[in-house]
């Protein structure tokens, strides 16, 4: 028998409410007793990596663009990827008549398409959860995102205003929202559903119904915080729906031990060195078990405050207080901080292209977008913001290359990517920076 | 009724949408603030017990206009957050329906396989009443005890539904949320709160928790809207040692002490700063206040300048005493030498706004500006070149020297003149706290002026901002928008109760007494339309 997802949001399987114990997860089993399969291509996923301050122009940017493109000093950590990686430089991030929010206002235009009118807010969902909608429907998390450097503060994934997703902040508390309780191992024979998860899912219905009731005698920004309170109901509701189901995967990976909880997650460059790919493996595995689809990683806030035992400035500090050598053209200890970050971006790509799958890695069947909040940050500029994305998207998107943006607005990466990632958009942004026409060079 | 007065005309129309745009008077919602993390276990705790484990983690607040307490009034949960509250809940749930904790609710079923309406009526009416600071309504208690029915009907067993049916209420927003919700004020003069959203107001603000039977009792009498009534509970809650909880609360958001949350130190330049230290120099500037302000019953202005404080081994270290005391904490009160100058000095002010590596007399003067005066800054301007400040190499080699640069330029002064000489008075102590006399080999001038005034060091900082009167003022203000989330509260109120705090030499108590007593702090905006309907 089929299950169609519209069936079980009634709660309902053959007339039975779906309070009733165990007989009734039978109508979800085959006859073996194991979730039924459906013999579906691997889902492609989406994944951001954050890190604040940006890069240096000078170091970075290639001078050819295509698929020649030279190495340069920054994107060097990246070169194991060099095929699998995009690079777009000269992107504009027109503000129009909104102000330039230090540290925010492009971080926001990269992720939104739309210039903010407030430091800390968003216009409307992130990308990663527009993408999400689309291609994280059915598995347990609609999304995760997990914070490096140890604050739950540092996630840029929002569904729009001032709440950001929360990001999970240490290696081990990452660890237990995927693989702790709630989580039955799909790669072991003995996987089942678990009946306490129904019962738990019709208290969810129960709360889902008092949404009327609520909703009376709310102010307008009340009434849409409460939208959003059962609108966070619903996506609850869902993820104990997709706990009831094994889910199909392919990749052989193996889930591991817990992390330590000794692991204290800060600022300093030895943590980062050590959380970031811990954190990275987690999020791959998260995927590759198909508990989510889309994981956002953040290595820094977008005041950067990375710093090398020893420096006492750090990051962001730096690259306002660090003269610019007149010899070299550019601030060292910054760059210095720069290539850094790309070390932990590449940290990312390497577990993500550890995992095998099907024909090709977990990675060629993702998306990455590596995204900042200041071209310059010196003086906070914005106008050709750095945008890194890895991955083909299951063969979607044509990777290889570096694209010179020629004054096109930021948004049009982020267009490109959900039409890759097979998102129904025709037209993404707004004022300056919406945007119509993707990067069709590199959409197969 | 209504299908007559769609018949009636277009005025009657009108009306209907007038009505329907404009909320009613009573009963509108004004405000709903998300739970903390510390609001919803003391919650937890005071309702169920002690030894009920609450174990999830809890969505941030953002800090708005020097407040964490303002976001909660905007903040809503995310998926993240509500996945975390429903299994805290179903946690919750079990934990109270199971075996060893069952002889603490207010009935038992007659039989434990089948289900038992009267008892868990009383039981979720009980707990209802509790948990939603407010009696459920007859349909809420109908609809949540049918829910524990059904599934007792299915799953046979009695605590099964009751636990369904518990989990649903801390699942639902009556819970998470705090409702401040509007009531005519008896006297016609427009709308004020409600009795049960007063006695939320007033426990959260006095106690940090949600209230307690007494205080529903008084609410469900209406004793909050009389002086003698608000009187007698204010006063019971001001009497309580629990008074302590919402004073510490107050106070790690006025001084955002949760900074230190994210606060890293150099290990390589500072190796004596480790894991903990933030919790112990967080205690300590609150166990400094609490017994100033509260068991001393002293004048708050002097926070500023006591050198009386609390040290355990951690902070000893970093102050350079020797721990010679029993116990965990021990008073301790620092020599005159010392340059130490009440919490300003205590390492938690000095350390949450430094670099890792390095002090930064902006960052502590525009923290200080804010916090004390409640004077915020802007940002600097997008293009500004810090350069010259940094170059340890220049011949400036001080950072006040590097600081001046800023008064040559008119754009950066405007700011940097209010600011630096408050964290320049600081220069004597390092990025977490320590005493030092010299930076790079130059002896630290830790002199300031502002406004005409001068002053020398942390002791002379201390005394300024003792006698400004911007200080009181600022720290009523903040408690003013603390307790309600937002400036609700008229001006003449609080202009009311600063004189009482002033008469009073600054207490804490007599402060919010006054506050808690004023009718004006409990107003409420009059509703939008509300002016049109009456012409």
């Amino acid at each position: 028998m089929k299950i169609d997802r519209r069936f079980l949001l009634r709660g309902t399987c053959q007339g039975a409410m779906a309070v009733m114990g165990l007989p009734f997860l039978d109508c979800f089993l085959n006859s073996k007793g194991h979730a039924q399969t459906t013999g579906r291509p691997l889902p492609t996923r989406f994944g951001t990596f954050f890190w604040g301050c940006g890069l240096t122009h000078s170091l970075w940017i290639p001078k050819k663009a295509g698929k020649d493109w030279e190495m340069t000093v920054q994107l060097k950590p990246l070169e194991p990827f060099r095929k699998k990686l995009n690079a777009f430089s000269g992107l504009r991030v027109p503000l129009d008549s909104k102000p330039n929010g230090q540290h925010w206002s492009g971080l926001a235009a990269a992720s939104t398409g739309i210039a903010p009118a407030r430091t800390g807010e968003f216009e409307s969902k992130t990308i990663d959860q527009q993408v999400a909608e689309v291609i994280g429907k059915g598995v347990r998390f609609r999304s995760v995102a997990a914070s490096a450097s140890g604050d739950p503060r540092q996630s840029y994934s929002s569904l729009g205003g001032s709440n950001a997703l929360p990001a999970e902040s240490t290696p081990l508390s990452l660890y237990m929202r995927l693989f702790g309780p709630g989580f039955q191992d799909p790669t072991k024979g003995d996987w089942k559903p678990d009946p306490r998860v129904l019962l738990q899912k019709s208290v969810l219905s129960a709360v889902a119904e008092d949404r009327h009731r609520v909703m009376q005698n709310l102010g307008a920004s009340d009434r849409a915080r409460m939208d959003q309170y059962f609108t966070s109901v619903r996506q609850t509701e869902l993820q104990m729906e997709a706990e009831l189901q094994r889910p199909t995967i392919e990749a052989k990976v193996a889930i591991p031990e817990a992390p330590s909880k000794e692991i204290v997650p800060s600022n300093a460059w030895p943590n980062l060195e050590v959380v970031t790919p811990l954190m990275a493996r987690l999020g791959a595995i998260a995927m590759a078990t198909d508990q989510t689809r889309v994981f956002n990683l953040s290595v820094s806030s977008p005041q950067n405050q990375m710093f090398k035992p020893g420096d006492p400035l750090g990051f962001h500090q730096s690259t306002h207080e660090e003269s610019v050598d007149p010899k070299l053209g550019y601030q060292p200890r910054v760059a210095q901080y720069n290539l850094e970050s790309m070390q932990l971006f590449a940290a990312l790509l390497k577990e993500l292209d550890a995992v095998q799958e099907g024909d090709g890695t977990l990675l060629d069947h993702s998306v990455v977008m590596a995204f900042t909040d200041q071209s310059y940050a010196r003086i906070h500029s914005v106008d050709g913001l750095p945008i890194l994305t890895a991955g083909g998207a299951s063969g979607r998107l044509k990777t290889g290359y570096h694209v010179i943006g020629d004054n096109s607005p930021v948004s049009r990466v982020g267009l490109t990517l959900q039409k890759a990632l097979g998102v129904s958009v025709d037209v993404w942004g707004k004022e300056s920076l919406q945007v119509r026409t993707p990067y069709t060079e590199l959409l197969a | 009724m209504k299908t007559a007065a769609f018949a009636v005309s277009r005025w009657g129309l009108l009306a209907l949408f007038l009505a329907w745009v404009a909320p009613a008077a009573d009963g509108q919602v004004v405000s709903l603030r998300r739970l903390t993390e510390r609001e919803y276990r003391n919650s937890i705790a005071d309702i169920f017990g002690k030894e009920i484990v609450v174990r999830g983690s809890f969505e941030p607040t953002k800090r708005t206009n020097g407040l964490a307490a303002v976001s909660t009034a905007v903040l809503s949960v995310t998926p993240v957050g509500f996945e975390s509250f429903s299994k805290m809940a179903n946690d919750i749930a079990a934990q109270v329906t199971a075996e060893g904790y069952r002889a603490k609710l207010p009935c038992a079923p007659r039989d434990s396989k089948a289900p038992d309406e009267a008892c868990s009526r009383r039981i979720l009416s009980h707990y209802g009443m509790l948990l939603f600071r407010r009696p459920l309504t007859e349909a809420e208690l109908d609809n949540r005890a049918g829910l524990a029915k059904r599934i007792t009907e299915q799953t046979k067993d009695f605590y099964e539904g009751l636990r369904s049916s518990l989990a649903m209420l801390m699942q639902l927003p009556d819970f998470i949320f705090r409702a401040e919700t509007a009531a005519a004020a008896k006297d016609g003069s427009g709308r004020t709160l409600n009795s049960y959203s007063r006695a939320s107001v007033l426990s959260f603000l006095l106690w940090n928790t949600t209230p307690d039977a007494e205080l529903l009792r008084a609410a469900q009498n209406g004793e909050l809207h009389t002086v003698a009534g608000l009187t007698k509970q204010v006063d019971r809650l001001l009497a309580s040692p629990r008074l302590e909880a919402g004073v510490r609360a107050f106070f790690d958001d006025m001084l955002q002490l949760d900074t230190f949350d994210t606060v890293s130190k150099d290990s390589l330049l500072y190796p004596k700063w480790g894991s903990g230290m933030a919790e112990s120099a967080r205690e300590e500037t609150l166990r400094t206040i609490v017994e100033l302000a509260l068991r001393e019953n002293g004048d708050i202005r002097d926070l500023m300048t006591t050198r009386r404080t609390f040290l355990d081994r951690r902070l000893a270290v970093l102050y350079r005493v020797p721990f010679t005391f029993t116990g965990d904490w021990a008073k301790y009160e620092f020599p005159a030498e010392s340059g130490r100058s009440g919490i300003l000095t205590q390492i938690s002010m000095l350390s949450m706004f430094s670099h890792p590596g390095r002090t930064s007399p902006t960052k502590r003067g525009v923290a200080l500006a804010d916090i004390f005066l409640c004077l915020p800054t802007p940002d600097p301007p997008n293009d500004v070149d810090f350069a010259e400040v940094n170059d340890a190499n220049n011949p400036l080699k001080t950072l006040r020297q590097r600081l001046n640069a800023h008064a040559n330029n008119k754009v950066c002064a405007a700011c940097h003149d209010r600011s630096d000489p408050l964290g320049l008075s600081l220069e004597a102590f390092d990025t977490i706290g320590g005493y030092r006399t010299e930076e790079n080999g130059v002896p630290i001038d830790a002199s300031a002026t502002i406004q005409g005034k001068s002053f020398v060091g942390a002791q002379g900082l201390g005394q300024y901002l003792h006698d400004s009167p911007r200080y009181p003022a600022c720290v009523s203000r903040r408690l003013h928008t603390y307790g309600r989330s937002a400036q609700r509260w008229t001006t003449e109120a609080m202009a009311d109760t600063n004189q009482v705090f002033q008469g009073s030499g600054y207490r804490l108590r007599a402060l919010l007494r006054s506050m808690a007593l004023s009718e004006g702090f409990y107003a409420v905006a009059p509703a939008a339309g509300q002016e049109v309907a009456q012409k």
